[in-house]
């Protein structure tokens, strides 16, 4: 979540892109493109789930719930085609049981290379 | 299980993205703003679709820069959607959601999941949420988190490690904590 000020701050860096780089052509486009994507961005949503993510990965414990990952269920939500299969799981659990640290184990920067992104067209 | 679903998805064009409710936030956490932050990180790696800079512009021009709407987000995600091979959504702690955010949001899913067959959805939360989510999606799948003798005792070496006075444990205490506390849980 961002916070006002660094909000504040977003806009500001976004204003000095645009302001520092007049000197030559070809760099203004870029910081313009640049100040364009971050406004779409930030018009998007004010969310950051990507930065809870990073922390739930540091503080997980290996191993723990991987079972889950290994269930039927789970193995066929996660694999069956498209159309053959329940497209909603819900894994549910009382407070504390480890519903939110299951198996957040792999590589840190997981959603920023592993994901497929999708094209500019 | 993003990070999971993620090893799998590597170089396949298949979309994975994580979203959390948090009971401090659930002004903030509408679902326009959960459903824009979807489509952030799936812009957060290469460039923004034409559909949604065009969507920003016309906001930007005939609006005097409005925040979008629920029913535009939709449409936008969907569009979006459709030029993936397959996305994996997951919503963690959806219990922590403000009750009105959160039969919007299942309903805004429950509409993109008719239209785009290449979406999944994994949702988390405690069970008395059941109810809400059967009533949008009546056939969703259901794995009860139940934690594994294994799994605890993974995490009473891991606290027990964590230990600031660990002199102030002998080692009877220590087998003691790691036999009583497992078998009470297994009893809840």
């Amino acid at each position: 979540m961002l916070s006002g000020r660094q909000q504040v701050v977003g806009n500001v860096n976004s204003f000095n892109a645009l302001t520092n780089y007049n000197n030559t052509s070809i760099v203004n486009i870029t910081a313009g493109q640049d100040a364009e994507r971050h406004q779409i961005i930030r018009w998007l949503s004010p969310l950051e789930p990507l930065q809870r993510h990073g922390g739930v990965q540091t503080d997980r414990l290996d191993s723990v719930g991987n079972w889950v990952l290994e269930t039927n269920e789970f193995r066929k939500w996660c694999d069956g085609e498209d159309g053959c299969v329940e497209p909603v799981l819900f894994c549910y659990g009382n407070p504390g049981v480890g519903k939110t640290y299951l198996r957040y184990d792999r590589k840190a920067a997981c959603l920023e290379t592993g994901n497929a992104g999708v094209t500019d067209n | 299980m993003i990070d999971a679903l993620c090893d799998q998805a590597v170089g396949k064009d298949i979309a994975v993205v994580g979203l959390y409710c948090d009971f401090r936030a659930q002004q903030e956490q509408s679902t326009t703003n959960m459903l824009g932050a979807i489509l952030k990180q799936l812009s957060s790696r290469g460039g923004i679709p034409r559909h949604i800079r065009e969507a920003f512009h016309k906001s930007k021009e005939e609006f005097s820069g409005r925040l979008p709407r629920l029913p535009d987000m939709v449409e936008i995600l969907k569009k979006t959607i459709m030029s993936l091979r397959r996305i994996y959504v997951c919503i963690d702690a959806l219990d922590e959601s403000a009750p009105g955010h959160r039969r919007e949001l299942l309903e805004s899913l429950q509409e993109m999941v008719r239209v785009s067959p290449n979406m999944r959805i994994l949702l988390t939360g405690r069970p008395h949420i059941d109810d809400e989510i059967v009533e949008f999606f009546s056939k969703a799948i259901r794995i009860p988190v139940i934690p594994t003798q294994d799994d605890i005792k993974s995490y009473l070496e891991m606290r027990l490690g964590c230990d600031t006075t660990p002199k102030a444990m002998d080692a009877e205490l220590r087998a003691d904590i790691m036999r009583i506390i497992p078998e009470k849980i297994s009893e809840m």
